[in-house]
């Protein structure tokens, strides 16, 4: 599996402080590289380095193994990497088909294709196995992990090669998080590298294939599927050896 | 997700949509995939407007002796035209998200403008050919100045043009008294002015066409084939098609097809009685076999079953039909033919009587909300001491209050307008209640829907036959009666589709995009067809409906077609998202505020070259009218919603009431009470409507 995407001791200093240190992973066409992590532990950092929006301060940024370096969202997305944040951007009184193709409608001269337009909003989510009912129905009156499956077939659709997910799942029940991580599963199917950020691993480690761990800026390993079971990453996502002192303090008290 | 679901609970807060039952999700299986024509129009923002519309005109048409002739209609047409432009306009921004309270008095300073440029400037004045363009500029500077200015400061647009609102108002008295002394600049016509008739033409002219032979003809092909269109349209998105076209009932749909022209076309050349009951009854006998037939010819049909019999459908149908015999005995004591005097009921006795009537329905209506409210409050268990004093005094003040409505009313209207209000009221009432009553049967089975959709036709007859029967007013006995038969024949036509055809249950591409382009060509057809028949009638037609007309679908078309109508509405929904994903929010935001000046500009134009003055307080107050009308039209106050030709729609209802009003007699006064209760109304019935349809997703 050659590496897509990858990162090579990445560091993001603000003045005195390390937000991001000696940071190492990568993601393959075709594959899934959950990174979790705490509050604070540096994931949005993360983001906006690999979006465009803050740039590394020390490190390799390697896409495609050629080193590069964003100074805009712009230039990230020109690359090929799109990011689904949490508070997707989408209208919610619009139609599912309008808000698919917002800020790139298809059509010459100012017109809006809309048969063309309507037509491949649905095909496109059906290549990710969504079934919208209507694709006239406002994005408003779907529900929370539809709305994430509209937004990712889009950044599929226009081409994206790396998808950065900003949480999808975050504010999700049980049976939506699982319709979303069929999604990110589908997306990763269909030959792009998914950066998966989130703070559960009960939803990382079904989808993932390397997992990069988090804490307090700096990385506690970055391991493929096979290095790690469910139970170890959970312990190291949930801190640890932290974790064990403060139940052993807890349940001296 | 916060934000997003933060303004889906808005999205249900503020249209009634059901943000918050959808969000269950589920599976695909237990889903509607498929949207019929039908509900697609009732979801549509321009629903409320589009029923407004109707009952307005048939309110003001059964009233007034003139109102919906060819005269009449010009002279509304002229109020509406200028509102109707605005109102498309500012129904634009307010989709946009915005707000311009200066576009009112826009419409003055740009007359004024232009009429002290061309009879000041420079000591005598330069021509209009310099005058206008200035104005247009200035109007767009102003614009972008709104523009840009709330987007700079973030502030809401409601107080940023307000400011401009008074600035503009100011200029206006300011520099109209230091030029002319007066705040009005008059004489801007071709005597003082250089350059005045090619303008006038252009936004002024007058246009009138005496009748020429062929206009019956032309008008009766285009609204006949333009409702067949229409007809089709409707059966195309609701049926499945055959595979194969049943060939056998061809010369069914001939015969049927053949027997519906040569009706109507009898029926609009003869004038003795016998001849038109014998062509009206093939016309429509005609078109009933028509119809059928070509759905046979086309769809899919299956085997009914189910019982005649319905259970569900007995309440409406009962309260239906209620309202219709009520509707008829309220008529048949106030004939339209006595004169128009305001309402006094003979009977001292029913005096008292409607007081007493009018407190038990308020004090009931009252106490029944209350109750109910108290009961999910309290949930049964808890009493609060205050319970019955406080139920006791909400029914005292809902009956008073009530009294006072009747009281009032009563006062105010005429008979005719009693008679005119109990008909349309009552009548829209029950014919909405019939159809719930098909709409429960259909559930049931088809062999009830069809049962329901015979009674319903039977009743529309007879109640168009009492009608004729009881008045002697030409436009009860020809109109209303043409109009009942009519709707009979249709709600037959579609029991019978109904009853025979296999309703469609998801999206077909092919059959929907036929039968949305059958549908717009139709409704263009009956347009057109009633515009040659109106407008060769020698009556004075303003240019002025044109640019109307033109404006109106340059919106729509930009609204639905193009990637800025689709811009517009986002940065209206969601300004900060539309930014993120690449849409040029500002530059959008800018642009509206440019239009609706320019569009001002427009209508200031129109104005000063047709009454060839300005005053300095032209178009103050006004702004409040687009924005009534835009409303009605269901765009929405947040933004991110609407349409542009409700908003025209609206501005029609307004038009309507500021013309009918004193068409029927009444106090013209009324008509600030009438625009509120229609506003009130509309609001309430889009908001209802969508709501309703909404659910049935």
């Amino acid at each position: 599996m050659s590496a897509l995407l990858e990162l090579v001791g990445l560091s993001k200093f603000f003045g005195n402080v390390t937000a991001l240190e000696n940071i190492t992973t990568s993601v393959g066409a075709g594959a899934v590289t959950c990174v979790l992590g705490d509050n604070g532990a540096g994931k949005s950092t993360l983001i906006k380095i690999l979006s465009g929006v803050h740039q590394q301060s020390e490190g390799e940024f390697l896409l495609d193994g050629n080193e590069v370096r964003f100074a805009s969202p712009r230039d990230a997305r020109a690359a090929g990497i799109a990011t689904v944040y949490q508070d997707l951007a989408m209208a919610p009184l619009m139609s599912v088909w309008r808000n698919f193709f917002l800020g790139s409608e298809p059509g010459r001269l100012g017109r809006f294709d809309t048969s063309f337009a309507k037509k491949t909003a649905r095909e496109e989510m059906a290549k990710m196995g969504i079934d919208v009912r209507d694709l006239d129905q406002p994005v408003g009156t779907l529900s929370g992990g539809e709305r994430q499956s509209v937004a990712i077939a889009r950044a599929v659709y226009f081409g994206a090669r790396v998808l950065i997910l900003d949480e999808p799942t975050s504010a999700l029940g049980v049976k939506q998080s699982g319709v979303v991580l069929k999604y990110v599963r589908a997306a990763a199917e269909r030959g792009l590298g998914v950066i998966f950020i989130t703070h559960n691993p009960h939803h990382a480690y079904p989808v993932g294939n390397r997992f990069l761990v988090l804490n307090r800026g700096k990385s506690l390993g970055d391991f493929a599927k096979a290095e790690i079971s469910r139970e170890e990453l959970t312990r190291l996502m949930a801190g640890g050896a932290e974790l064990e002192a403060l139940q052993h303090e807890l349940e001296v008290r | 997700m916060g934000a997003v679901l933060q303004a889906g609970g808005d999205v249900a807060g503020t249209t009634g949509s059901t943000g918050t039952t959808a969000s269950a999700g589920g599976h695909g299986d237990e889903r509607i995939s498929f949207r019929g024509p039908m509900q697609r129009l009732l979801t549509s923002p321009e629903i409320g407007a589009l029923v407004g519309t109707v009952m307005v005109w048939s309110l003001f048409w059964s009233t007034g002796q003139k109102f919906g002739n060819a005269g009449s209609t010009a002279s509304w047409l002229d109020v509406a035209a200028p509102l109707g432009i605005m109102a498309v306009a500012i129904g634009l921004l307010m989709i946009g998200g915005e707000f311009d309270l200066s576009a009112g008095v826009m419409t003055g300073s740009t007359g004024i403008m232009v009429g002290l440029f061309a009879q000041k400037f420079m000591g005598d004045g330069a021509t209009l050919w310099i005058a206008v363009p200035v104005a247009f500029l200035a109007a767009g500077a102003i614009g972008w100045f709104n523009g840009t200015l709330v987007n700079r400061t973030k502030l809401p647009s409601f107080i940023v043009t307000l400011a401009t609102f008074f600035i503009l108002r100011g200029a206006n008295l300011v520099f109209s008294k230091r030029l002319v002394d007066k705040v009005l600049v008059e004489n801007v016509n071709s005597e003082t002015v250089t350059g005045f008739e090619p303008f006038r033409k252009a936004f002024a002219s007058i246009h009138n066409k005496e009748t020429f032979a062929l206009r019956d003809p032309i008008f009766l092909t285009l609204v006949i084939v333009g409702i067949a269109a229409v007809i089709w349209s409707f059966l195309e998105q609701s049926l499945v098609r055959r595979e194969r076209p049943n060939s056998a009932v061809v010369p069914v749909v001939g015969v049927g097809a053949v027997a519906a022209l040569a009706g109507f076309g009898l029926l609009h050349n003869s004038d003795g009685t016998s001849m038109n009951v014998l062509s009206g009854v093939v016309g429509l006998g005609g078109m009933l076999v028509a119809i059928a037939g070509f759905a046979a010819w086309r769809y899919e049909t299956h085997v009914p079953t189910g019982s005649w019999v319905t259970h569900r459908g007995r309440t409406p149908l009962a309260v239906g039909l209620g309202c219709l015999i009520v509707a008829y005995l309220v008529t048949r004591k106030l004939d339209l033919n006595q004169q128009r005097v305001l309402l006094s009921v003979p009977a001292h006795g029913l005096k008292v009587a409607i007081g007493v009537v009018a407190l038990v329905v308020g004090a009931g209506l009252v106490t029944m909300r209350g109750v109910r409210a108290m009961r999910a409050q309290v949930g049964g268990t808890k009493r609060s001491p205050l319970l019955i004093p406080k139920l006791v005094a909400t029914a005292a003040i809902g009956a008073l209050l009530m009294l006072v409505g009747v009281l009032t009313f009563l006062q105010l209207t005429t008979e005719q307008g009693f008679r005119a209000l109990v008909q349309v009221g009552l009548g829209g009432v029950g014919l909405v209640a019939l159809l719930a009553a098909k709409g429960a049967a259909r559930r049931e089975s088809s062999r009830a829907q069809l049962s329901i959709g015979v009674i319903i036709a039977a009743a529309l007859v007879a109640y168009g036959f009492l009608l004729r029967h009881d008045s002697g007013a030409v436009r009860f006995r020809s109109g209303l009666f043409t109009a009942m038969m009519l709707f009979a024949t249709l709600a037959l036509a579609n029991a019978l589709v109904e009853y025979r055809q296999v309703k469609r249950q998801r999206a077909d591409h092919d059959a929907d995009h036929l039968g949305r382009l059958l549908g717009v060509i139709g409704m263009a057809m009956v347009a057109l067809g009633f515009g040659i028949r109106l407008f060769f009638t020698g009556s004075n037609f303003r240019v002025s409906v044109l640019w109307w007309i033109l404006i109106t679908a340059i919106a729509a078309y930009t609204l639905a077609r193009t990637r800025y109508g689709n811009w517009i509405f986002a940065v209206g929904g969601n300004k900060e998202a539309a930014r993120a994903i690449g849409v040029p929010a500002d530059q959008v935001k800018v642009g509206l505020f440019m239009m609706v000046s320019l569009v001002g500009c427009l209508v200031g134009m129109i104005n000063t070259l047709r009454f060839t003055s300005v005053a300095a307080s032209q178009g103050i107050g006004e702004e409040f009218e687009y924005i009534i009308a835009a409303v009605v039209g269901g765009c929405l106050l947040t933004g991110g919603y609407g349409s542009v030709i409700g908003a025209s729609l609206g501005a029609m209802i307004m038009a309507m009431s500021i013309n009918g009003i004193p068409a029927a007699r009444w106090n013209s006064d009324n008509r600030f009470i009438f625009l509120g209760a229609v506003l009130f109304i509309a609001v309430l019935v889009n908001q209802k409507i969508r709501q309703k349809a909404q659910e049935a997703r």
